[in-house]
């Protein structure tokens, strides 16, 4: 309780909770990526290995989690965008409307993602 | 009309921690926050601390954590207040150390304000009469100029919060005020603190700042047009 009357800070804006999407879906990037070379190193035990790994992850709950996989990607890159256009003097004034924009532009190529993920999941 | 008020409060020859003071306050709608404060002073607790000097938006003095935002007691009004809150939670700026009740050290804060060198660098001969600038040339850097060093920017920073080291939003708008300045010359040993570790390269856009400056600056322009100055502009 101490803790949260601490440090709670109401004043956040759009802009706070861009900055910690960002860093939570970033953090989820790493992890994945770690995750990914330990799948892809199962060659090294012969391809048979290999093949038994990739069967286990068309299973529809790795294709489910793909999806959150897909949503933080775009999340991520998208309001990446949005910083880089920051430092070339674009959009700073506009910074919320931009991450709204930003987000609405990644609903498209998710529903893309879903569509051809959909028999996967549950055909 | 009367109203609950919550203040954070700490001594450090009584308590070891903050704790919180209730109050109930004989106050009008558009009296302001720190009308309120002087009635708990003046009428039910003659022991708290908290700073205001000017009490008009200008000195800087009386930045507060008002229901867990960075704003000015002076200029928000019980109005404004009670609409998002039937209790008023009044607690010191974070960020910075605890003197007493609601009044916290600044001193670093003015540290960091002083190393921007935040004065005007001329090197040539005083003019007969004034350093003539036309309009065009203030207004590459009249949006910096409202700054009243109140500190509210730069302690709703997460970045502040958790790297000390940060020169942080206000002192980053102070430079800018000068380095954009036609008349001055002191802009590429400005740029050069700024370039260090804790200067504008730590803003990570979060944008706080320019929810909670008093004086609407947009901060995060400035910042950015320093960092632009820097990679862009080799003159």
């Amino acid at each position: 309780m101490r803790l949260i009357t601490r440090e709670r800070y109401i004043g956040r804006g759009l802009g706070m909770w861009a900055f910690w999407l960002h860093r939570l879906t970033g953090l989820a990037i790493i992890f994945y990526l770690l995750l990914h070379v330990l799948v892809i190193s199962s060659i090294v035990g012969g391809s048979a290995n290999f093949d038994a790994a990739m069967k286990t992850l068309k299973a529809p709950i790795f294709v489910l989690l793909e999806m959150g996989l897909l949503a933080t990607i775009i999340i991520h890159g998208l309001n990446g965008i949005r910083i880089v256009l920051f430092d070339v003097g674009i959009g700073v004034k506009h910074q919320k409307e931009i991450f709204i924009a930003m987000m609405a532009l990644g609903v498209l190529p998710f529903l893309v993602g879903f569509a051809i993920a959909w028999p996967h999941i549950f055909g | 009309m009367q109203v609950q008020f919550k203040l954070k409060r700490f001594n450090s020859e009584t308590n070891a921690k903050a704790y919180w003071s209730d109050h109930t306050v004989e106050i009008e709608p558009t009296d302001r926050v720190l009308d309120a404060l002087n009635f708990i002073k003046w009428n039910l607790d003659p022991t708290l601390a908290y700073r205001r000097s000017c009490a008009h938006g200008i000195c800087g003095s009386d930045a507060l954590v008002i229901n867990g935002r960075n704003r000015l007691a002076c200029k928000f009004l019980m109005k404004q207040a009670l609409k998002e809150s039937k209790v008023i939670t009044v607690e010191p700026l974070r960020g910075f150390p605890v003197l007493k009740d609601l009044v916290v050290d600044m001193e670093g804060f003015f540290a960091k304000y002083r190393a921007v060198k935040p004065y005007l660098i001329n090197h040539e001969r005083e003019p007969e009469k004034e350093r003539a600038q036309s309009a065009e040339q203030h207004a590459r850097f009249d949006f910096t100029t409202p700054c009243i060093l109140c500190a509210a920017c730069t302690t709703s920073c997460p970045t502040f919060w958790a790297d000390k080291e940060y020169l942080g939003p206000a002192a980053i708008v102070q430079a800018h005020r000068f380095i954009f300045d036609s008349r001055d010359q002191g802009g590429q040993e400005r740029l050069a603190i700024l370039a260090d570790s804790g200067g504008v390269f730590t803003c990570r856009s979060i944008f706080n700042c320019v929810e909670a400056c008093p004086r609407g600056i947009d901060i995060t322009r400035a910042i950015y047009e320093v960092r632009q100055k820097m990679l862009f502009d080799k003159t």
